[in-house]
């Protein structure tokens, strides 16, 4: 079969297969994304906080997870879970051996792992706030509740977006060692799809270049999102508004 | 606690551990090569060859490292070209394709790094340096590259830690490092957890040490920074 | 209501280490006076109108404002406030204008000063949107009010800060050098809101090194050296033959204002 055959998105070809896995790909990250965001804000939280013992929990935590290979703590928590949740069966009276959906493990691994480098860009972009800016929110009496929400977090989140694009872009290129899980993603659907046709050149390279065009659109979404976002910084728009 | 099991386990792991380093030591040399030549073409202000050397990076970096390694270690096999050539002795090897496709994915971060490096050597010195009749190679082996290299230090020291952990990767074509052997061990004993853990603890204590060499040679490099201190010498 | 003291400080203390800024400072503002403070760099100034709204925490002494002394507790680790609800409503009650401005960046100049009123005095929207573009208009910059503060000159920027800070209604306001930051040509167009509220009978209390109006606009002139009150009264005195010999000094540097 020619290599457009084997691409097409018919019967025979592997275009849809791919595609689908693409977007799992995406769904994986997305899913992490989120995990590692509500994590990182926890571990940025507990660095910047007061307390020793919570600092030490967050330095830990980003230690820990950014200097051990992504594939062990995929494996941790796919392994990990699933005797986890087997014991837990267990105890509520159903023995046998129950996995950890794989989806479910590997957007939960690289969301930890995506929290940890979240929780540094977080906190970075805590310290861009100016100072100035805090004091005025406390001398007009807001309370910590309020500063959190009205002035802490819409400027993090400002300043936060070029370093959590770039953590997207890591998170969708470990998400590809999810398919150790045996998720059909992109990674796995190019294994499958070149196993069985024997072209394993072709489908790595087709792989290869679905990454591509999702990290290289992924950089662009965030692109735009930061020039949004950075409206009220820029002098180009007087008059715009 | 079962330190009998731990120990044994970390006696078991601590065994991969060169292979761990012997691919970690190859690709970032071998990476760091290739690097330097990219950076030269993406600096050299010829069209073509930048161009080339862009996407060499774009697509280095843009796609993960596991499907590259798959590429090389599958993929080239494919070839008759290949597989009756010389090198098919080397390439049939699981840890060459590890160490060359490990080489290839770092050289084009590292590039990008050298690049930053040489975008913060101030003009006025190369100015300076052209001025007493410096040019050439000579120029980038006495002015250029030490400065740039100075620059680029924090960030290539992310990166060979990053690459430490990349290591791990070669596992998945039969490379038996130390994440691989752990992989096993978790299969066999179903101790996640522990197993884990002393893995963990090794890859931390390795990126210590490499942090703390990269910070040793990042102190050595910055006596011009630092204050004169009498009785000091190099 | 003259005759009202709005704010009253008592023999205020702080140390940052053992390195004692305030010596105890007293103080008292009836309704309306316009107070300036004097002083060389260093004396202490900015620490004494950070600690009265606590955004510095005293080491010791009373803060009253408008007849409520700020609750202290005083623990191992130093002197703390007693309630965090008391400080921010305190502090609500008090307008703080700053040398660098310190809008929010991402609001707009609106939307900067809608944001007390509306979240921490939970005024109906109208009602905020309303004053706020009162107060706007009378600083000068109500064509300004949907532009970021990145957009607005500096002396724009410190008019709108002022016109958030009104917008709470404040007891008293406090200013710590308003003008400083500000070039030349910028500082005439503050000075004059600062005089018209001064004039409105707003109870003010001004750091700030611009002579002619501590002269000719406040009613009281107070000069801070190393951590205490030096010597203090009404301009012309000051200014006058009653000056102590340090303050005679210290405005020797600034020439003879008018
Ligand atoms: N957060 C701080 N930590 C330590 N020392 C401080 C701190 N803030 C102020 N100081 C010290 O307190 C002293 C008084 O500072 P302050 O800012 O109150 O002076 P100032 O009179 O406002 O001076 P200027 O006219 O320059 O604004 C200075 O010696 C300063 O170094
Ligand atoms: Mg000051």
């Amino acid at each position: 079969m020619a290599a457009w055959e084997l691409l097409g998105l018919g019967a025979k070809g592997w275009g849809a297969f791919l595609l689908v896995a693409a977007v799992t790909t995406l769904a994986v990250t997305a899913t992490a994304l989120a995990i590692g965001a509500v994590a990182g804000a926890a571990i940025a939280a507990a660095k910047l906080s007061g307390s020793v013992i919570l600092r030490v929990i967050g330095h830990v935590y980003t230690t820990v997870f950014r200097g051990v290979p992504e594939l062990l703590i995929i494996y941790l928590i796919y392994f990990g879970g699933s005797s986890g949740l087997t014991a837990v069966g267990a105890w509520l009276g159903y023995d046998g051996f129950l996995g950890l959906p794989s989806f479910a493990a590997g957007a939960l691994a690289v969301g930890i792992i995506s929290g940890a480098y979240q929780a540094e860009v977080f906190r970075g972009a805590f310290h861009a706030i100016p100072r100035g800016e805090l004091e005025a929110a406390m001398a007009i009496g807001m309370s910590r509740r309020l500063r959190l929400r009205r002035i802490i977090v819409p400027q993090v989140l400002r300043f936060a977006i070029p370093g959590l694009g770039n953590v997207w872009q890591l998170s969708l290129k470990d998400s590809a060692l999810v398919s150790v899980t045996g998720l059909v993603e992109l990674m796995r659907a190019s294994q499958i799809a070149s196993g069985s046709t024997r072209q394993y050149f072709l489908f790595y390279i087709v792989g290869g270049a679905l990454y591509l065009i999702l990290t290289s659109l992924s950089d662009r979404v965030f692109n735009t999102a930061e020039r949004r976002a950075n409206r009220s910084m820029s002098a180009s728009t007087i008059g715009g508004a | 606690m079962d330190f009998a099991f731990l120990s044994s386990t970390m006696v078991t792991l601590i065994r991969a551990v060169p292979t761990t380093l012997v691919l970690f030591s190859l690709s970032i040399l071998c990476g760091g090569i290739l690097a330097l030549g990219i950076t030269a073409l993406r600096v050299s202000g010829n069209p073509v060859l930048s161009g080339f050397a862009k996407a060499y990076i774009f697509v280095f970096r843009g796609s993960p490292l596991l499907i590259q390694m798959f590429l090389v270690f599958y993929g080239l096999g494919q070839f008759g070209v290949i597989r009756y050539s010389f090198l098919w002795p080397f390439l049939r090897e699981p840890i060459v394709c590890a160490v060359l496709s490990l080489a290839l994915c770092t050289a084009g971060y590292t590039a990008e790094i050298f690049r930053g490096g040489i975008r913060a050597v101030p003009a006025k010195e190369i100015e300076a340096a052209r001025s007493v009749g410096m040019s050439g190679f000579l120029l980038v082996r006495r002015i250029i590259a030490p400065i740039a290299f100075r620059h680029a230090l924090p960030a290539y020291s992310t990166e060979i830690v990053l690459m430490m952990k990349s290591t791990a990767l070669a596992s998945l074509v039969t490379v038996w490092e130390v994440t691989g052997v752990a992989q096993r061990l978790i299969s066999q004993t179903y101790r996640t957890m522990e197993v884990f853990l002393c893995a963990a603890l090794i890859y931390l204590v390795l990126n210590f040490i490499i942090l703390q060499a990269m910070n040793l040679l990042e102190y050595s490099l910055s006596r011009h920074r630092r204050p004169f201190a009498p009785g000091l010498r190099a | 209501m003259p005759g009202v003291t709005r704010l009253s400080v008592r023999n205020l203390r702080k140390s940052f280490g053992t390195h004692e800024v305030l010596k105890g400072i007293s103080m008292d503002a009836q309704d309306g006076d316009v107070i300036s403070v004097l002083g060389a760099s260093g004396s202490g100034k900015s620490t004494f109108l950070r600690c009265i709204n606590l955004l510095e925490t005293p080491s010791g002494g009373e803060v009253w404002v408008d007849g409520k002394q700020i609750r202290m507790l005083n623990g191992r680790g130093g002197s703390r406030p007693a309630s965090r609800a008391q400080v921010d409503h305190i502090r609500s009650e008090l307008g703080m204008v700053f040398q660098g401005f310190n809008l929010w960046s991402h609001m707009t100049i609106l939307q900067n000063v809608i944001e007390g009123p509306l979240h921490v005095l939970k005024r109906p929207k109208a009602e905020c949107i309303a004053v706020a573009e009162e107060l706007l208009a009378k600083v000068g910059i109500a064509d300004k009010r949907h532009a970021y503060p990145a957009h607005l000159s500096g002396g724009q920027q410190q008019r709108a800060a002022i016109a958030r800070a009104l917008a709470m209604k404040p007891k008293v306001m406090l200013f710590d050098e308003p003008t400083s930051a500000l070039d030349p040509e910028l500082v005439g167009e503050v000075l004059r809101v600062m005089r018209a509220l001064a004039e409105e009978g707003m109870t003010m209390l001004v750091v700030t090194h611009e002579m002619s109006f501590a002269r000719n606009v406040s009613n009281r002139v107070v000069f801070m050296r190393d951590g205490i009150v030096d010597s203090s009264g009404a301009p012309e005195d000051m200014f006058g033959a009653g000056a102590s010999p340090a303050f005679r000094q210290f405005i020797g540097h600034f020439g003879n204002p008018q």
